[in-house]
């Protein structure tokens, strides 16, 4: 299958932006670890989230308007990496990224993988390898109500808290989400070694392949 | 719900060649994976899993390389016993790092044993790939499966050539 075949190469990368505009959600890894959801599941309504269980590695995690969710779907073998490299490059990524905006970030330390400022968190990575091929990815925290991240241990990390780059930069005027998504993309192609970008907005592509994140 | 696709592509990026770009992916010298162990005796899979065949029973792992590729293991997830595996079909994950990433069986047959040190010691797989890391215990339904398989040899040289490819 021709798209299958595009995607094993090792010239193109692909990958898809979600910009949600609709239900935040908390979502789960494949380890189901639900006791981190510190209110009953049948409050989530009345805050207007849903919950939602993945295949992905990682913990509880909320994701919602004014958060850049990437999820680069890359056959690890054609590009030589193994899962470990796979995430800390998904890290430099948004360390990169974050370093545009002058926010000194860095990557969690052992067991905290993850973007920080300081002791907090600004950025989360899931990931899920299946034949090789990565799907699930990465959510940064532009500028997400904050709030709703009280309602679980983010990630199985307690005590620490949960950032976003609106709270990071203070009086700095932001641009556009649509210019912050495509510089997020672009400092992921760079750490990949990868030089232009091509944005498409047929989702179709990228949906089949995300099936499923609709558990 | 909006959602964009994006495409990045690569003139000459990806060479092994020095370039202007700040290339962590490509060091000059990879010492960790030219020691990773490959044991004689074992078959292995191109998805790098190992089978060790004694008699009736074939115990399944995965090999120091793939161990080191996916960096700290903290989760396992494993078949029930009798549940039979296929060739080349995922018969389970591990976690590691934030990534799930599926393990492949070598063989088809039944699962006989699994080992269940790896619910409290996933790190096992990590320490001890090829003894206490092993996985399932497997009575093989098609022994001609493992002719398939590559020998320690092949192995070695399939793992330099995987890494050294990019």
């Amino acid at each position: 299958m021709d798209d299958v075949q595009e995607m094993r190469s090792p010239r193109t990368l692909h990958g898809g932006l979600e910009a949600r505009h609709s239900s935040p959600s908390y979502t789960l890894g494949k380890r189901r670890t639900d006791h981190n959801l510190l209110i009953p599941e049948a409050d989530l309504k009345g805050l207007g989230a849903e919950l939602h269980y993945t295949q992905r590695g990682g913990d509880i995690t909320f994701h919602g308007p004014h958060q850049a969710i990437l999820y680069p779907i890359i056959s690890l073998r054609s590009i030589g990496i193994g899962a470990r490299n796979y995430v800390e490059t998904l890290e430099r990524s948004m360390l990169e990224f974050a370093s545009v905006y002058g926010v000194k970030a860095r990557a969690g330390h052992k067991g905290e993988t993850g973007v920080w400022v300081g002791d907090r968190k600004i950025g989360a990575i899931g990931v899920r390898i299946s034949s090789g091929i990565t799907s699930h990815g990465l959510a940064f925290n532009i500028d997400p109500d904050l709030k709703y991240f009280e309602h679980i241990v983010p990630c199985g990390i307690a005590d620490k808290e949960v950032t976003s780059l609106r709270r990071e930069t203070d009086d700095m005027l932001l641009p556009s989400e649509e210019v912050i998504h495509e510089q997020l993309v672009s400092c992921l192609a760079k750490a990949f070694s990868y030089d232009d970008v091509v944005w498409k907005e047929d989702p179709s592509f990228i949906l089949d392949n995300q099936e499923e994140y609709k558990d | 719900m909006a959602l964009r696709m994006w495409a990045s592509s690569t003139a000459n990026a990806l060479k092994l060649s020095s370039s202007t770009s700040k290339s962590h992916l490509l060091p000059a010298f990879s010492i960790s994976r030219c020691f990773s162990s490959v044991l004689e005796g074992l078959k292995y899979a191109t998805s790098h899993e190992w089978v060790k065949h004694d008699g009736s029973v074939a115990t399944i792992g995965i090999t120091d390389h793939a161990q080191d590729h996916l960096g700290e293991v903290v989760f396992v997830e494993l078949p029930e016993e009798k549940s039979s595996v296929s060739k080349e079909k995922n018969f389970g994950a591990v976690e590691s790092v934030k990534a799930t990433s599926e393990i492949l069986s070598p063989i088809s047959g039944e699962v006989i044993e699994v080992n269940t040190k790896l619910t409290d010691s996933p790190g096992l797989i990590n320490s001890s790939p090829y003894e206490d890391g092993w996985m399932i215990k497997v009575k093989p339904s098609n022994p001609a499966e493992l002719e398939t398989l590559m020998g320690s040899k092949e192995y070695t040289k399939f793992c330099e050539e995987e890494d050294a490819a990019h």
